[in-house]
């Protein structure tokens, strides 16, 4: 919004422009410098502290044990460990290519006016005010054996494929998945909404006049005026799906015998539940760095696109 | 532009959220280093894992009644989750809680060996609350250096509980030998009864519960103690024959076992579907109030008859922080604490059928099943804690995945076993 509204000041007083710049008052300095303290004191030194801690073996008692590269090493032979990257991988695709495709055709949908929209986009936006936490324990409900997916199933004649949801191997993290993107769609699509408000309806009018069908104009004339929102949504769905923990450990814990374990939920089963903290800081290291790079690939590319 | 421009915003929020993860990584370690004690306070603080609502409750009311030095006393109830995860924090800290509840047995004597627990020698001698206690419990609350660092205040016993009524409906009567035990199940599967229920789902350590009796039954409890001590591996033939026979078992599991949880697993027995269950004394608050009275429990029968009996006993407690900046108070509250009235008020209000460590309380009022119980354990010859409580927590989690991965595709034992063996080494490793 700044940029938009500063451009034409800048082109038409450019000397108050370098006043400005030549004295920044103190208030503003320390507008500035005491979150950055904070920040360096309560985000960046503790995360500095977790990459120290990950070249050691520590129980939270007594002296940490250096042990140099040993946690990596451990990491790479560890198949509870491989089974958490590869969930992950799953996670990150089915949560976000699920939630990102159901948003957007929610908010294509419901971007219309008539009787009732209000009414379906509250609706599909209300899990979102539930916490992970209650989403999980209610799935759950959902899911167990004798419960409504069961008797839903077995009422419209597919009672063969009642089961053990959370407890099947098969089944367990695909079903998790569900109950996460249930949530997370509604938020997803207010985005959308937000994003297709503010697109230009004369572009669609003209490329209809030209001929374009509604499937071209929305794929080459609406989409392209998405442009910011997907940037927001994409950074939203990779930081979501990377830091899923307390729907997992809700409906799961990780089970059964760790076949819907995360990145996330094996750091916190080792670093809090078995205080292995050396262990779980290493686990640590190795999602910030995923994100780390998801996020740069990402930011590097867009900025690419802005050049061109 | 402007889409662009929050988006720019929207990415160093993200950045910060990412940070966040290893933040809290290290929030718990920051903490620690500083020690020693702070100003002394004239009040005692209790944190307390006990979440069950009738225990929670007795709790409370019994800490309220307490006006020794130190009082009032605060009570802190935390999640039982969260009380494991932090207890190595709470008892390093500067300023740490005075008094905690636990476990007796090999976490304790950890937290002894790093220094972090008060001596309560004086309570186990002279006049003290637990000077009376029995042999067993003493060596059970004495640490490696001889110190007693635990003060047991009740503890419990698993076996196989039944309903009475249901076996006599069924016309089938409690088995004595082991092969009685197959051929009940195998009558009661024939009836459409599921022979066992279990609850293995958000509680997988359920499952080492008949682990345990059929490697104390099998194998006797030296073998199974040297092996949680990682003197024994998975590996052996007597761990194969345990898994041989928990294999036989299996069809008798309700197949719903796999999503339960301890206390759901309780419904097929409350509504006669399910015959038997194998758990701790803790059960008998699960079931309906009408329901307590019939309820019976018979002893796993013994399988090999060359090892001697053994039974699995629990013991809870409390133990005090080294660093408590009131050590008389928190003597005088634990004496307070495992006196013979205290622990019979625990016992009564809280409705669970834990039986209690001082001799001198008054057993005749308790029900006749807490009745059995003490004397299915005063007539044992061994008694063992639970899978967890013998050897750790991290070792449980090895066994939860190792147990369950089993039962649920019990084919091939030594791939599974190899399996268990390789996680417990890393274990003892660490």
């Amino acid at each position: 919004m700044t940029a938009v509204q500063d451009a034409p000041v800048r082109a038409a007083v450019p000397p108050r422009q370098r006043r400005r710049r030549r004295g920044v008052p103190p208030l503003v300095w320390a507008f500035l410098l005491l979150p950055l303290a904070v920040e360096l004191f309560w985000v960046f030194w503790p995360a500095m502290n977790s990459f120290s801690l990950s070249f050691t073996s520590w129980n939270g008692v007594g002296a940490a044990r250096p042990v140099g590269f040993e946690n990596y090493q451990r990491l790479f032979t560890d198949p509870i460990f491989l089974t958490a990257l590869g969930n992950n991988v799953i996670w990150a695709i089915g949560f976000g290519g699920l939630s990102v495709a159901g948003g957007l055709a929610l908010a294509v949908a419901l971007n219309r006016p008539g009787r009732g929209v209000g009414l379906y986009r509250s609706a599909i936006y209300l899990p979102m005010v539930i916490s992970l936490a209650v989403t999980g324990l209610f799935w759950r409900v959902m899911y167990q054996p004798g419960g409504p997916i069961d008797v839903g199933l077995g009422a419209i004649g597919l009672g063969e494929l009642q089961q053990q949801w959370l407890a099947n191997p098969d089944t367990a993290l695909y079903a998790v998945l569900i109950a996460a993107v249930w949530r997370q769609v509604g938020y997803i699509m207010v985005l959308y909404l937000a994003g297709l408000k503010g697109r230009d309806p004369s572009l669609e009018e003209a490329a209809a006049v030209d001929g374009a069908n509604a499937w071209q104009r929305f794929w080459k004339v609406v989409m392209p005026q998405l442009r910011g929102v997907n940037t927001v949504v994409f950074a939203v769905t990779v930081i979501d799906s990377l830091r899923t923990f307390d729907i997992v450990w809700a409906m799961t814990r990780g089970g059964p015998y760790n076949t819907t374990q995360l990145l996330s939920t094996y750091m916190y089963q080792q670093g809090f539940t078995l205080v292995n903290l050396g262990y779980g800081s290493a686990i640590a290291v190795v999602i910030f760095l995923l994100a780390l790079a998801f996020i740069i690939t990402y930011l590097v590319r867009q900025a690419r696109a802005e050049e061109l | 532009m402007a889409a662009t421009e929050l988006s720019r915003r929207r990415f160093l929020l993200g950045a910060a959220s990412l940070g966040s993860v290893p933040l809290l990584a290290s929030c718990v370690g920051s903490g620690v280093g500083e020690s020693g004690g702070g100003q002394a306070s004239a009040t005692i603080t209790l944190q307390s894992s006990i979440q069950d609502t009738a225990p929670k409750a007795a709790l409370e009311e019994i800490v309220a009644a307490y006006t020794g030095p130190g009082s009032p006393v605060t009570l802190n109830s935390v999640a039982t989750e969260q009380f494991r995860a932090q207890l190595s924090t709470y008892l390093s800290s500067a300023e740490p809680p005075d008094v905690l509840t636990w476990y007796a047995g090999s976490v304790a004597n950890s937290y002894a060996a790093e220094g972090l627990l008060m001596d309560l020698t004086d309570l186990w001698t002279g006049d003290g609350a637990c000077a009376g206690f029995s042999d067993a419990l003493r060596s059970l609350s004495t640490s490696a250096d001889g110190k007693a660092i635990f003060v047991p205040t009740n503890y419990y016993w698993w076996s196989v509980f039944y309903k009475k009524s249901a076996f006599q409906q069924w016309g089938v009567e409690p088995p004595t030998t082991w092969e009685e035990f197959i051929s009940l199940c195998e009558r009661l599967k024939a009836r459409g009864i599921h022979p066992l229920t279990n609850g293995i789902g958000s509680t997988a350590w359920m499952s080492a519960g008949w682990f345990d009796y059929l490697n104390l039954r099998i194998n006797g409890a030296d073998y199974h103690r040297a092996l949680l001590a990682g003197q024994r591996s998975f590996t052996d033939p007597e761990v194969v024959a345990v898994l041989e026979e928990y294999r036989r078992l299996l069809p008798y599991f309700h197949p719903n076992q796999f999503s339960w949880d301890a206390q759901q697993a309780v419904t097929p027995m409350v509504n006669n579907e399910a015959a038997m269950y194998l758990v701790g004394a803790f059960v008998t608050q699960y079931f309906p109030e009408d329901q307590r009275d019939d309820l019976d429990f018979f002893s796993v029968p013994p399988i090999n008859p060359g090892v001697p009996s053994a039974e699995e006993a629990p013991t809870d407690g409390y133990f005090a922080a080294a660093g408590s900046d009131n050590p008389e108070g928190a003597k005088a509250l634990l004496n307070y604490l495992a006196s013979p009235q205290a622990q019979q008020e625990f016992i009564t209000k809280s409705g669970s059928s834990n039986l209690p460590t001082s001799p001198d309380v008054d057993t005749s009022g308790f029900s006749p099943l807490v009745q059995k119980g003490i004397e299915l354990l005063n007539s044992t010859q061994e008694i063992t804690q639970f899978f967890n409580r013998d050897s750790s927590d991290a070792l449980q989690t090895t066994a939860d995945a190792a147990l369950t991965r089993f039962i649920a595709d019990p084919g091939d034992i030594p791939a599974h076993l190899r399996d268990w063996q390789a996680a417990a080494e890393q274990v003892f490793a660490s």
